[in-house]
């Protein structure tokens, strides 16, 4: 897999800056932090679909949002233990990502984009009217059990998670199968003409971004302690998942928490100045421009500029 | 069962007239426009703005969103789609980041708030014992009239013939003498103009609001789907076929089911059949 020392060392130095960090700011900050840590867990999730294959998914709170459900419902009208809630969330929302896996074998490109649209707002239709005694139907669901009480809990749970997805993301696509699953969003038949099947390779990619979704959806769940429809199945809450991955840089692991990280902390310094959905406005002006500009992300310039730096301290 | 016909037929007249500008993009550029719908919202806004703070007369407010449509469509060809070279997707995120961009502008200026718009003409006949609207009247009888005539424009016209040629083989279109970025241009206006027309009669058959343009995309894409591309005959049929499904839901099974057969129609077509139902053998 090609580990290196400094590898270990960048994970170290960020699982280390991760724990110090209640102790350096205040309360509310880390409530945007958890935000900040449940948005990348979405956005790695997106990424393993998305930008390594390169079907592009528009519909990505369908997942998480199977994910959400299942546990909220298991917990609140089943009396299920949140331990056992949990891991048959994940297992129904890696069915669920089967769903979504067929139409992709099939089509690509933009009409794929647009069937995953559809299973959202097809997903979101069904839970307002089909069993609203068990759903909530339009109101959702509230008095959900949480995990943690507090802040500083809250905030340790959601880094624990979202490190060890991101490490684990991270591990997979150094390895060979990593590989093949960007070889397939670069040249889907030269990847089948070089005796890989390109069925299989999505069904793992399809498999594992269902099981990110999946977690992290039923966490966040357990976190928020209510859930919604609007608030979940919605195209604002695509468009930031989106942005967050393309802000910080598609498939890579490090950009997708660089960009969710970047917007929550970009929509909470501009509350103050403006308080209400305006927010939006400049939120999606820089990310349009930072787009247009660099479509790889802030990952890719950082790095442009650190090699720039590397060639001229050698010269 | 009258009620049920005269009914569809409206809805299914105002949803054409919606798709149509979505489905030329889609048929000549190839690329989906995710702010196809924020058109149809600037249009009503803009409509909006005119006759009922500004004091403009009905028709000209009409024009002018018209004009505003046509303004936006080539200000998005140019400084979007054209520096993005047609990479779809990049188009596709980068118009979904656009539409979300307008929504808060337009929250910025008109308030979150939802707001009702007079109708463009008063007035309701009884039609066996069924209320229409005059309004909902003129917008099918506009749909229809625009449609027939786009219909003859691309057949007949100049343009219209190289906007099928740059549809079929961009390449081609230009090693015969056709500026594809030319025609490309001129469709991006037309769909704007279109699109924002559409909006100003969806605006006065619902009601205006910020996040109203989802639902006009998501009618948009389900005609082009299951109509197929290069096809204005199929977005016709298709969208009598979305209107009349869509109103016998709700008059017979539920209300709240209305968009669910949508949905399911649209995934269903795209994976059985994915070059649509009466579109050209793609994909």
């Amino acid at each position: 897999m090609g580990l290196r020392w400094f590898h270990f060392a960048a994970w170290g130095l960020f699982a280390f800056g991760l724990a110090l960090l209640p102790e350096l700011v205040s309360k509310g900050t880390l409530r945007t932090l958890i935000f900040a840590n449940y948005l990348a867990i979405f956005a790695i999730s997106w990424d393993l679909l998305s930008g390594r294959t390169g079907y592009i998914s528009f519909g990505h709170p369908f997942l998480i949002g199977i994910g959400a459900y299942t546990s909220a419902i298991l917990t609140k009208r089943f009396g299920v233990e949140v331990e056992i809630a949990i891991p048959i969330a994940v297992i129904v929302t890696m069915i669920a990502g089967l769903i979504v896996l067929l139409p992709a074998l099939r089509i690509r490109g933009s009409y794929f984009a647009l069937v995953t649209l559809a299973f959202m707002e097809l997903m979101y239709q069904l839970v307002q009217v089909i069993r609203p005694d068990l759903t909530g139907g339009t109101r959702g669901m509230s008095g959900i059990q949480t995990l943690t009480r507090g802040a500083v809990n809250g905030f340790y749970l959601s880094s624990v998670l979202m490190f060890v997805i991101a490490v684990a993301a991270w591990l997979l696509l150094r390895t060979r199968i990593g590989t093949a699953l960007t070889a397939l969003g670069l040249n889907e038949s030269a990847v089948e003409g070089s005796g890989l099947s390109t069925t299989k390779l999505k069904m793992f990619a399809f498999m594992a971004s269902a099981f990110v979704a999946g977690l992290g959806g039923a966490f966040y769940v357990h976190y928020l302690g209510s859930i919604a429809p609007r608030a979940l199945f919605d195209i604002n809450f695509v468009f930031t998942i989106i942005v967050a991955v393309l802000i910080g840089g598609a498939s890579t692991i490090v950009g997708p928490i660089i960009g969710a990280f970047f917007l929550t902390f970009l929509l909470e310094y501009l509350r103050p100045f403006l308080p209400g959905a305006e927010r939006y406005f400049i939120y999606g002006g820089i990310a349009l421009l930072l787009y247009m500009y660099q479509p790889k992300g802030i990952y890719a310039m950082v790095m442009k500029a650190w090699h720039s730096l590397h060639e001229r301290a050698a010269k | 069962m009258l009620q049920i016909l005269i009914q569809g037929m409206l809805l299914s007249g105002l949803y054409a007239l919606i798709a149509v500008g979505f489905t030329l993009i889609f048929s000549v550029g190839r690329t989906l426009n995710l702010a196809y719908g924020a058109y149809l919202m600037l249009g009503g806004y803009l409509y909006f703005w005119a006759s009922q703070s500004l004091g403009v007369p009905k028709s000209l407010a009409v024009l002018m969103a018209m004009a505003f449509g046509v303004v936006l469509g080539i200000l998005k060809f140019r400084l979007i789609v054209k520096p993005l070279k047609g990479d779809h997707i990049a188009v596709e995120i980068s118009t979904l980041i656009l539409a979300v961009v307008l929504q808060a502008g337009v929250i910025l200026i008109f308030g979150d708030s939802s707001k009702i718009l007079l109708p463009i003409v008063g007035g309701v006949i009884y039609v066996a014992g069924a209320p229409v609207t005059y309004n909902m009247l003129i917008a099918t009888l506009a749909s229809w009239t625009i449609l027939l005539s786009l219909y003859l424009f691309i057949r007949r016209t100049d343009i219209g013939r190289a906007m099928q040629a740059v549809s079929m083989d961009t390449k081609g279109a230009a090693i015969c003498g056709i500026e594809p970025d030319r025609v490309n241009l001129i469709t991006w206006a037309l769909s704007g103009g279109l699109g924002a027309l559409g909006g100003v009669f969806f605006a006065s058959y619902t009601q205006l609001a910020p996040s109203m343009w989802v639902g006009p995309l998501i009618i948009s894409v389900a005609v082009v789907i299951v109509g197929g591309i290069g096809s204005i005959i199929g977005t016709l049929i298709v969208a009598h076929i979305v209107g009349f499904m869509e109103v016998i839901v709700v008059s017979v099974l539920a209300p709240e089911l209305r968009g669910v057969f949508t949905m399911g129609l649209i995934i269903l077509v795209l994976v059985l059949r994915p070059q649509g139902l009466f579109g050209r053998e793609e994909l």
